[in-house]
């Protein structure tokens, strides 16, 4: 399948592996900056791939700038649950952030439920679900109205247990899918939280760039914003970005950051 | 007086015999700037001491491989003799200067300066410059040198006595200093009387000021000055170094002192006390620019270099890295870049070490930081390079010291050996960031499927079909007509309509057909409801048929009764009247309830 995928892409743009394998020898090289450059273009150009976001990653981080670092491992854990190497330089990354919550551990539900629904085959169950919740119907249509053989009850059975199995798992998936579509990352240096999505409002602490946060509402400029343990405030849209951006899965545009309107 | 100070010289060169047996020669190079541009010229000078009197040594100048030597080195002698620290010291310095243009840009090296005097070989450090394109080296280059600087300042330029003859005058070099930038207090006493001694020197306090003695005398030596035409004798009370701690105006108090004047016991011996007068300084921040990660106390001519050793070890052997700021400046308020962690090397903390001295006039310093370090992983390891930035208050500008990256190799260890510690031989520890990945092994956008417009309306329509089917199958039941059963449910309606249709006929007064028509609706009845042909059975056997099916034997008897009288009534017409007429109609409705009430 994947070196079906690699020559798909091949056949359809040559010139992205081509821009992909050059960046990769600049950033062996030592020129970060023309590897980050290359990758981004790669990026804007609608290419989705964890190993893209993953290098991309790697290169912000040899720049210094830990959190457009972090938001790109995040996206490669977003496409790719299963990503090791993203999930290692997320953890040695976070080792560094400035940020350190207090009792993640008791309140950071949110944070472990996605963590742990993430690596969920939504996709394959959501497929599943559909293929034997029909074939369940099938059969019993056919004992019913045609009289058909006993294993039909049978199979009609084993086919709703295992479309009951599937419901589950995409149900999973899907709650993780949504928790994931909230999550963003700090990418501004430092920044004042707020009690209210104005720059009048009071600062009620500040977040540096790295930390993952939960948006929960939006506002013109503003997004509120909650860390893993709790703590909740307004900060200006620009500083944070999210995880799965606008355009990916198809989810509507609520606001433009800069990255997100270049 | 010239006897005095006579006897002072004689004193002072039996005192410094000692000193001048120990032989002490210090070697000093120097360039004026750290870096220079391509068509620029480095003035190279090379500083040898002697603390006794003897031939000069040998000076071995380097090869200079990255730079042309420009014109013929000029050599230039000093001697000084003092009395400091209650010991007379005599200095003979020896200063050789070279001029130097770059052959190239780069990082380059001006090779160590080898002195060979009294049966030793000094040497010099290696000097690192930069070298930048011609005509872009950062703000210039200005050449004021720190050695010179004191010396040449006047400290009795704005002295005008009058007719005092004892002056306390305190100066400094430079009342607009940077923070942290040496500034050197002298306090100087006047004299046209004789001054035996010093009976009692009170210094101000010198808060806002970190100090260092540079001169302490502890003998009076004189100097004559000639102050608005007035022979006057100076004497050095004390020089001091000072480096102001922060911006703004800064103060320095009167200095006071006691003076014992007069020749000996017998002329007019008498103590005076004189005060000197405050002086006020302008002391400047900073500027403004200073580049990330520069530390305040940082000011100064600094040099940096960095060393480890050895460069080739075994697994779990220690290195020692050596990391040593030298210059002129405040040691004690400097800081030194830290090295931070390296993979696969577990490091000690630091030590740190610091070491002073005063040459002519200015405090230098070296501070030298030591770790170590142990490789836990076979390979190559690289010390990185460190970055130090500094402010050069003589330069005026702020500079970014570089040290070499460093690769040591670490070998494994001897296999085999037994050791009394265990050492790991390759240690590999987890972390660090991971390698990148060189292929895009899989493109993926997909909208997940439950996110589609189309997967729950198919999930809905296998049920939904399901349904249907049913409900159409149901209605299909519905629809199909059995005749039998229509005939049965639609039985007790056409014996009522038939029983409309005879009462119909009775108000015509049609008799026969009237009782035709009763009995009609009654067999009609029996033959659709009850399946039982009346027509083809004797009254017997209707009897019992009726009977069978579950009937009341008085039921039975009224059905037979009526079939009777109606044919009774057909074939003999007149033998009924209206009211019986009547009355048979109301009986054959009353048998038809009890049969539809009855067992079917």
């Amino acid at each position: 399948m994947t070196p079906l995928l690699a020559l798909a892409l091949a056949a359809a743009d040559p010139s992205g592996l081509q821009l992909f394998a050059d960046a990769n020898a600049a950033y062996l090289s030592g020129d970060v900056s023309r590897a980050v450059a290359s990758w981004e273009a790669l990026v804007s150009e609608g290419i989705a791939a964890p190993e893209l976001e993953t290098n991309l990653g790697a290169g912000y981080l040899r720049q210094g700038k830990r959190g457009l670092a972090a938001l790109h491992f995040e996206r490669a854990l977003f496409l790719d649950g299963g990503d090791d190497d993203a999930r290692a330089d997320l953890t040695e990354l976070r080792r560094g952030n400035v940020d350190r919550l207090e009792g993640e551990a008791e309140e950071g539900g949110a944070e472990t439920a996605a963590r742990l629904l993430r690596p969920l085959p939504g996709f394959a169950a959501s497929i599943a679900l559909a293929v034997l919740w029909g074939a369940a119907w099938v059969l019993l249509a056919l004992r019913v109205f045609r009289r058909g053989p006993r294993w039909c009850s049978l199979a009609a059975a084993a086919c709703f247990a295992g479309a009951l199995l599937s419901a589950l798992v995409t149900w999973g998936a899907a709650a993780g899918r949504r928790l994931a579509l909230q999550r963003a990352v700090v990418v501004a240096q430092s920044v004042p939280a707020r009690e209210g999505p104005g720059d009048k409002s009071v600062s009620r602490f500040e977040i540096h760039e790295g930390t993952t946060v939960r948006v929960e509402d939006e506002e013109p400029g503003f997004r509120r914003v909650q860390l893993a343990n709790g703590l909740t405030g307004w900060v200006p849209a620009a500083s944070v970005e999210l995880v799965v951006p606008p355009g990916w899965a198809g989810r509507p545009v609520a606001a433009i950051s800069p990255r997100a309107a270049r | 007086m010239s006897t005095r100070i006579g006897r002072a010289l004689g004193l002072a060169l039996c005192l410094s015999l000692p000193a001048l047996a120990a032989g002490e020669v210090e070697l000093s190079a120097t360039t004026d700037a750290g870096e220079v541009a391509l068509d620029g010229t480095l003035l190279l000078r090379i500083s040898a001491t002697y603390s006794s009197r003897g031939e000069d040594g040998e000076l071995k100048l380097p090869t200079f491989a990255d730079f042309e030597v420009t014109g013929e080195p000029s050599r230039a002698e000093q001697m000084s003799f003092t009395f400091s620290n209650g010991s007379p010291s005599f200095r003979r310095t020896v200063t050789t200067s070279i001029a130097l243009t770059p052959r190239r840009t780069g990082d380059l090296t001006i090779e160590a300066v080898k002195l060979v005097a009294r049966g030793k070989t000094l040497q010099t450090p290696p000097i690192h410059v930069r070298v930048v394109p011609a005509g872009q080296v950062r703000g210039g280059r200005s050449s004021p040198d720190p050695f010179d600087r004191p010396a040449d300042v006047d400290p009795f330029a704005d002295v005008h006595p009058g007719q005092r003859d004892l002056i306390l005058r305190a100066t400094v070099d430079n009342e607009h200093p940077f923070v942290g930038q040496q500034i050197t207090y002298s306090l100087y006493l006047l004299a046209r009387a004789n001054v035996s001694s010093i009976e009692k020197l009170q210094l101000p306090r010198l808060d806002g000021f970190w100090s260092e003695d540079v001169e302490a005398p502890q003998q009076l030596v004189p100097e004559q000055r000639i102050l608005d035409g007035v022979p006057y004798t100076a004497y050095l009370l004390r020089r001091r170094a000072l480096f102001a701690l922060r911006p703004g105006k800064a103060s320095i108090e009167a200095a006071e002192v006691q003076v014992l004047t007069g020749f000996g016991m017998l002329f007019s011996r008498g103590t005076s006390r004189r005060s000197s007068q405050a002086l006020r300084l302008d002391v400047q921040p900073l500027p403004p620019g200073k580049p990330p990660g520069f530390d305040s106390g940082n000011v100064g001519q600094w040099a940096l270099t960095a060393t480890a050793e050895p460069l080739a070890i075994a697994v779990g052997q220690p290195v020692t890295f050596r990391l040593v700021a030298s210059g002129k400046g405040n040691v004690r308020d400097l800081h030194l870049p830290g090295l931070g962690a390296l993979p696969g090397v577990r490091a000690y903390d630091p030590t740190t070490t610091d070491k002073e001295s005063i040459e002519r006039g200015q405090v230098n310093g070296t501070r030298t930081v030591e770790q170590l370090l142990v490789p836990e992983r076979t390979g190559s390891v690289e010390i990185p390079a460190l970055t130090m930035e500094i402010f050069d208050p003589y330069q005026k500008q702020y500079r970014t010291l570089h040290t070499s990256p460093i690769a040591v190799q670490v070998l494994a260890g001897q296999s085999g050996a037994v050791a009394s510690v265990p050492v790991a031989q390759n240690l590999l520890g987890g972390g660090g960031l991971r390698p990148i990945r060189l292929r895009m092994a899989s493109v993926q956008r997909a909208t997940p499927p439950w996110s589609e417009p189309w997967f729950w309306p198919a999930l809905a329509l296998p049920p939904v079909g399901v349904a249907l089917a049913l409900g159409l199958a149901g209605v299909r039941r519905a629809l199909r007509v059995d005749p039998g059963d229509r005939r049965v449910r639609l039985a007790r309606s056409a014996a009522e309509k038939r029983l409309r249709g005879a009462r119909a006929l009775l108000q015509r007064g049609e008799s026969v057909a009237f009782y035709a028509e009763i009995a009609r609706a009654v067999t009609g009845y029996l033959a659709d409801k009850q399946g039982v042909a009346a027509a083809g059975l004797t009254r017997e056997e209707l009897a019992a048929a009726l009977a069978a099916k579950g009937h009341g034997e008085e039921t039975v008897r009224r059905l037979v009764r009526i079939l009777d009288d109606c044919d009774r009534a057909r074939f003999a017409p007149g033998s009924s009247d209206a009211p019986v007429r009547e009355t048979m109609l109301g009986r054959a409705e009353q048998v038809i309830n009890e049969l539809d009430r009855g067992r079917a």
